[in-house]
């Protein structure tokens, strides 16, 4: 049961991974994006018809990382060159993710897709246990695993995730060599966009093989809090994201296996769960933070 | 930063270019709008003629924005009071949720036959009280632990909406439903009282939630304006350091602040549960909270215009039925109408760059 | 940039967006436009509670609307999907209402309460609500009408205990409601029918349509051998195509979703809400509503009449020995209903004694799962 446990854990981790890594680079260069919801929306539905309709599902993986990161760069072009509210143009630019991708998806809803299948990775998967839990999932799973290593490498051991870190900390910095924070910010939001795109793509693509409007039903929000929860850290977004996979994981299985379990409860229980380890790191965390940020919960316009 | 928040909000206001850039801004919304409703092979001058006529024309439409507008108001409220103080509260909608959890274990617990003239209060003070000890959590995490407000009033509005799902679907689950989960419903005195007299109300469902909401919104201005309460709040949303430094009680100002904010919205969740539902149910919330911290950052938290931008997005929510029924647009259009005027008012500003 | 500028260059921006994609698609509300000519006399509304395109319960509804146009030419038919069950829902049919409305079909449960406020205020508008139960007392304005969803499942169910290898049957349910019970009890019933070893286990989402949270519900019934899994949700599709990926047998709900699992297809069962909502539109055209049978808890199954609720076609793999079974026990059904006692719930206490048959009324209030299902009712 362990095992079931932790392979649905990874599998049904690996979106809110991506989204939470795409944040990570967001709000590293200081801009917190609560659209993220929205890029994963967008992604959802551009892979999924991109799939339907040319029949590859990477095409569609393609789609829906540009649906992602163009949705992201709507909201980075009013919030970086317009200087409006982060939070606020976060909410609006969700609510015209919601209805554009519902007007837009209606007559992909009936539609059976190709999406990903399950790929044992060879040899590995025969591994008893581990070969379960790691090795025998979609290659979006594969991805989001290896990507949590390969975004803190990006951002730590090379110049453009320094340059990232600078216009989030200390953005003299770029402009006394030359750069432009505004554009840097430009780019991670985009980037970020485009990682929650992949992440919405692997839900409707790799996990649900479905399009319904709404679908991501608050993942997105919860890659935001697992940001904060991660330190800023991908390597923490990458436990953060198991974490919460783990919990919906451990509530199905135990059920399928004939336990009562106070569903309701249980559902709340990431989210206290995230408050409760904020709160325990509290004093680690305020130091992690990117200066850029906390200018962003003052309420001056 | 120079001037509070509010000082720039009535320089906005005054009439002039500010003012201009907001009608310009709106209209380049309905425009943009009706560019969309004409793509997507809709009539843009149906849409419009659908919106006009059930808000403003149709008997009971004004009545019904207002109804709307009553719990938008009160979440923008429980938006403004925090942000005077430089605090973020994105939890209005667990707030309202509690504050209807609140207001139903009261009424749960008085005899049914008590009058309305002492259960109203009470069950008002259920709301309140609820809403305020929801939002007085993320205030002690953050004077605490500085654990920032937005995030884990956010957090604590998902965790609220199920602590409602388990009980209208557990402890509090009318017997009579037929399954459905939700309570059962209100005593007739513990409900509140119609307005459907006032010629605005058209008949309609008009209730007293509007008189609360429109009190709560005459306190905030005095606390604003003509309070030292509302004064230091300022002070501490200027400058913090600055506040602490010359004295101020920083602390206990954060947590007033967040707990005043959540009794409105509890008190929404009151006015939600008394004059429109009438019983707990998991659809309660309806996204209020949401569009309350829009109205709110919208009018840069000046109580004084939270009534008319409360009553705008009233409008829109009404708006939106009949875009459906009379334009025969599907359902997502009203969030891509009030996306679109959102993002052309956001794309209005002066243009001010980050510090950077 | 100058101010100037960057003003319409945002909106621009935006407008680029919303535009490019609304060219991309979408003409179905073009289609849906109904031309409003001056022959259309009655309007008749329709409230979703979902998407009407759902592939699921609000689909079936909608498709049910579109057979009613199809045979009333004089009537136009309005109508507002994702109406939520609560008071919105009152300020949509006064809309419908004041637009000229005088029949209206609030088709979710949720709907009800406000339908029973909504009727008392508009003596002359007709309200026929989709699965509910008249107040007390009874409005002469409203009326409820349902089919009985499990005596469909019960066959599907029949189905699925001759498919299954493992004798392991999964149902992945939104929330533990008397009408998702009563399906549960009805598909294992059915499967204890032809295979006395068959089990079903229930999962519950608390969610009618969360399709990354159903697909996790079908993979952990999977991991416990389970070979044949049904599901009680909104949307429908996450279910069929997660047990076809797999390799696993899918039983249908709502909507015949066949052609998405050409293996792995079993049996469903499905709305075919279009002689009903014709019939009670014509009843009402007559002018003979109050007093009809629709003015009242109007409930239709085997052992009344048509039901609205029907067999989807079966798959590939069903044998004519089991056909000829199911076809045989929809008589039986016919004769003496689905739960005929004996009956032993879960704790194997008898709940329903021999000789008697739950009517109608008491399945609407079912609660407790019957000997065979695995999995427990939260308390």
């Amino acid at each position: 049961m362990i095992e079931a446990v932790l392979a649905g854990a990874v599998r049904g981790g690996s979106s809110i991974l991506f989204a939470a890594l795409g944040e990570t680079v967001s709000e590293r260069a200081g801009v917190i994006n609560l659209s993220t919801e929205g890029s994963m929306l967008c992604g959802a539905l551009a892979a999924y018809a991109t799939a339907v309709e040319t029949g590859s599902a990477w095409l569609g993986v393609l789609a829906g990382a540009a649906a992602g990161m163009a949705l992201a760069m709507l909201f980075a072009a009013v919030v970086v060159f317009r200087a409006a509210n982060q939070l606020a143009t976060g909410i609006v630019v969700l609510f015209l993710a919601l209805g554009v991708t519902s007007l837009l998806g209606r007559d992909y809803v009936g539609q059976g897709v190709d999406g990903f299948t399950r790929w044992d990775v060879p040899g590995l998967s025969d591994i008893p246990f581990v070969g379960t839990v790691l090795f025998a999932h979609d290659p979006l799973t594969y991805l989001a695993l290896l990507a949590a290593p390969l975004v803190w490498w990006l951002m730590f051991r090379t110049t453009p995730g320094l340059m990232v870190r600078a216009a989030g900390e200390r953005p003299e910095v770029l402009v006394a060599t030359g750069h432009s924070p505004n554009l840097v910010r430009l780019a991670a939001v985009a980037a970020g966009g485009l990682l929650a795109g992949i992440g919405g793509a692997q839900i409707s693509t790799a996990l649900a093989l479905n399009w319904s409007e709404n679908m991501i039903q608050g993942r997105g929000f919860v890659a935001v809090a697992l940001v904060i929860f991660a330190a800023w850290n991908p390597m923490g977004a990458l436990a953060g994201a198991l974490f919460f996979g783990g919990i919906e994981s451990l509530q199905l299985q135990l059920q399928a296996e004939g336990v009562s379990v106070p569903a309701d409860l249980l559902n709340a229980l990431p989210y206290l769960a995230t408050i409760a380890v904020l709160v325990l790191f509290s004093r680690r965390r305020l130091h992690a933070a990117p200066d850029g940020l906390t200018s962003v919960f003052e309420t001056s316009p | 930063m120079t001037a509070g928040p509010a000082a720039r909000a009535a320089a906005r206001m005054r009439p002039g270019t500010g003012l201009v850039r907001w009608l310009a801004a709106i209209g380049a919304g309905l425009a943009g709008f009706a560019l969309f409703v004409a793509i997507a092979g809709g009539s843009p001058a149906a849409a419009l003629q659908a919106i006009w006529s059930s808000t403003v024309v149709d008997a009971v439409g004004p009545g019904e924005v207002l109804v709307a507008a009553a719990p938008v108001i009160l979440c923008a409220l429980a938006v403004a009071i925090p942000a005077w103080a430089g605090l973020w509260n994105l939890g209005g909608e667990g707030q309202l949720v509690v504050g209807a959890i609140g207001a139903t274990v009261v009424s749960q617990a008085l005899p049914s036959s008590l009058g309305s003239w002492a259960a109203l209060p009470l069950l008002l003070a259920g709301g309140a009280i609820g809403g305020a000890l929801w939002c007085a959590i993320p205030a002690v995490l953050r004077v605490t632990v500085n654990l920032n407000e937005a995030i884990s009033s956010l957090l604590l509005s998902y965790v609220a909406l199920r602590l409602l799902d388990y009980l209208v679907n557990g402890p509090w689950k009318d017997p009579r439903s037929l399954g459905f989960p939700q309570a059962e419903p209100l005593p007739d005195g513990h409900r509140l009282g119609g307005l459907d007299w006032l010629p605005v109300a058209g008949g309609g469902r008009l209730h007293t939630g509007l008189l609360i909401a429109l009190a709560a919104v005459a306190a905030a201005v005095v606390a604003h304006r003509h309070t030292t309460w509302g004064f230091r709040l300022r002070v501490v949303g200027g400058n913090g350091e600055a506040a602490r430094r010359g004295g101020l009680p920083v602390k206990r100002l954060i947590v007033g602040a967040m707990v005043a904010g959540g009794a409105l919205a509890g008190v929404a969740g009151m006015v939600q549960l008394s004059g429109v539902e009438f019983q707990a149910k998991g659809g309660i919330a309806g996204a209020y909270g949401f569009l309350g911290f829009l109205v709110s950052w919208l009018v840069r938290h000046d109580p004084r215009w939270i009534v008319l931008a409360g009553i705008a997005i009233g409008a829109v929510r009404v708006g939106g039925d009949a875009l459906q029924i009379d334009a025969n647009l599907p359902a997502a259009s009203v969030n891509v109408l009030l996306a679109l005027l959102l993002l052309a008012i956001l794309a209005r500003g002066r243009g001010r760059r980050r510090s950077a | 940039m100058s101010r100037l500028v960057r003003i319409p260059a945002t909106l621009g921006a935006v407008l680029a967006l919303v535009l490019g994609v609304a060219a991309c698609g979408d003409d179905s509300s073009a289609a849906d436009s109904g031309t409003s000519s001056s022959e259309k006399t009655v309007k008749v509304g329709f409230l979703y509670v979902g998407p009407k395109d759902d592939f699921g319960y609000n689909q079936a509804a909608y498709e049910g609307s579109l057979e009613v146009a199809k045979a009333f030419p004089n009537v136009e038919i309005i109508q507002a999907e994702n109406v939520p069950e609560n008071a919105e829902a009152e300020r949509v049919m006064e809309r419908m209402i004041s637009q000229g409305a005088t029949l209206i079909f609030p088709t979710s449960y949720g709907h009800l309460t406000p339908a029973v406020n909504v009727a008392k205020k508009h003596p002359d508008v007709v309200f026929v609500h989709q699965g509910g139960l008249e107040p007390d007392p009874k409005l002469p304005n409203l009326g409820t009408y349902f089919g009985t969803v499990y005596e469909p499942v019960f066959l599907a169910g029949m189905a699925a205990g001759k498919a299954t290898t493992s004798n392991k049957l999964g149902y992945v349910v939104a929330f533990p409601i008397p009408q998702t019970l009563a399906n549960v009890n009805a598909f294992e019933l059915g499967a204890k029918a032809v295979n006395p070893e068959a089990t079903t286990t229930v999962v519950f989402t608390a969610s009618w349509c969360d399709p990354a949270k159903q697909a996790q519900a079908a993979n952990a019934l999977i991991s416990q051998g389970v070979d044949v899994l049904t599901q009680h949700q909104d949307c429908t599709k996450t279910i069929i195509e997660t047990a076809e990926a797999a390799g696993k047998k899918s039983v249908g709900y709502h909507y015949d979703a066949s052609s998405l699992a050409p293996q792995g297809w079993v049996a469903g069962s499905e709305w075919n809400w279009g002689p009903l909502y014709t019939d009670i539109v014509k009843t009402f055209l007559d002018g003979s509503f109050e007093g009809s049978k629709y003015d009242g808890d109007y409930r239709v199954g085997l052992q009344t009449g048509d039901n609205p609720f029907v067999q989807s076609p079966f798959g590939p793999g069903v044998d004519q020995e089991t056909k000829d079974a199911i076809a045989a026990a929809k008589d039986e059904i016919a004769a003496e209903g689905v739960f005929a006692g004996p009956l032993k719930d879960q704790s194997g206490d008898e709940v329903v004694p021999a000789g008697t048959t739950l009517t109608y009324a008491e399945v609407e209030q079912m609660d407790f799962l019957v000997e065979g299902v695995v999995g427990k009712l939260p308390k």
